[in-house]
């Protein structure tokens, strides 16, 4: 399995891959690519261990009971072990976290990137609920579709990377 | 479909997308910060491929066999300002919430306090519904596409909107070769040409 054990792809070839996933989304689960809703039916599995009303909240329920969330949780999941088939395949290692970060922020301790990620976690998830996609569900798949709200999230996602990039040294 | 039916093909289509993610180098944090920068076009470069096939793959499925689409609304408010919201979080974490999952995959451990943070996330969103929507929505347009605005039929714009970026993707790859981007990461690549960046590359002082 050459295509496994190289160590990098160009990144056309992984966008021709993960195009090409368009058509097992709308074919057989009629939906279209995404990753954010999955964190709702985390959140709502979590909330439900402290909190039993959690599930009678519409919002929660829905990302609960549907079939296509269930398939989109099942996808994140198989990104974090596709992921991890890739690097053990190509014998490609990582440290506890990116030395961009070093570079970047002058962070220097899994703890302070640990605590800088969780915000920017909390942060991510805030904005693509509120957008209602991420950067699969509005970018990948909403500008293929030629959505204008989708056009508009993902030049609105620049601006946001951008703005907050500026904080940071020159990688 | 059975509910067991559709988790195989998550975790199926899930492993294609992580590998493509982790080959990709996208999922590393340099690589998305460094295209907030303009430092390297990697991001950018899986995007407008991604972004293309599915046009083209869409044109036929709509085009030909009456797929039904799903684009999402048009609705201003939450667009932008989730969107900005969003693009700053991409920033802090490092990742977008489907490269969070890659990330874990490929071994860096602050990507588990970028999903758990996530979940808090959304978390908070689903209990605070009412307030952000009352707050952010404004100026809903309906789930609109530029086929809706435009006497062309989808398939016929989607194609040329994929001409269009595979045009933007042959000038790009003109202004930023990835033969010379793939130096400039925190993991080795395949082909990377390190000597004509003449810097450090993973910890290796350079000759």
């Amino acid at each position: 399995m050459d295509i496994l054990t190289k160590k990098s792809w160009s990144p056309y070839a992984a966008g021709v891959v993960i195009g090409l996933l368009q058509i097992p989304a709308f074919l057989l689960v009629d939906t279209a690519l995404g990753a954010s809703s999955s964190f709702v039916t985390a959140a709502a599995w979590v909330a439900g261990l402290f909190d039993p009303a959690a599930a009678q909240i519409d919002y929660f329920a829905k990302y609960m009971t549907s079939s296509k969330y269930y398939w989109q949780s099942a996808l994140v999941i198989g990104i974090a072990l596709g992921a991890f088939l890739s690097a053990k395949a190509s014998g490609t290692e990582r440290a506890n976290y990116a030395p961009s970060w070093t570079k970047m922020t002058g962070i220097r301790s899994l703890a302070a990137r640990m605590v800088m990620g969780f915000a920017g976690g909390f942060v991510l998830l805030i904005g693509a609920r509120i957008a209602g996609g991420c950067t699969s569900g509005h970018g990948i798949s909403g500008m293929a579709q030629l959505a204008v709200g989708s056009t508009v999230a993902v030049a609105t996602m620049f601006a946001g990377g951008i703005l907050m990039s500026l904080a940071y040294k020159k990688i | 479909m059975s509910l067991f039916f559709m988790i195989v093909l998550g975790l199926v289509m899930g492993l294609v997308f992580g590998v493509a993610l982790e080959k990709s180098r996208v999922m590393e944090p340099g690589v998305l910060v460094g295209q907030f920068q303009f430092r390297n076009f990697i991001m950018l470069k899986m995007f407008l491929a991604a972004t293309a096939t599915g046009l083209v793959v869409l044109a036929v499925l709509n085009g030909v066999f009456d797929v039904p689409l799903h684009p999402k609304a048009a609705a201003w408010g939450p667009v932008i300002i989730g969107g900005l919201i969003l693009g700053i979080g991409i920033a802090l974490a490092g990742a977008c919430p489907g490269t969070a999952l890659a990330q874990i995959g490929a071994g860096y451990k602050d990507a588990w306090a970028i999903v758990a943070g996530g979940i808090l996330g959304a978390m908070v969103y689903g209990y605070n519904i009412n307030w952000f929507k009352s707050v952010l929505d404004f100026g809903d347009a309906g789930k609109i596409t530029f086929a809706d605005l435009n006497p062309l039929p989808f398939w016929a714009l989607a194609l040329l909107a994929a001409a269009g970026l595979i045009a933007l993707m042959v000038v790009l790859e003109r202004l930023s070769p990835s033969a010379i981007e793939n130096g400039r990461c925190d993991v080795p690549m395949e082909g990377a040409d390190d000597d004509r960046l003449g810097h450090q590359v993973h910890g290796q002082p350079a000759e």
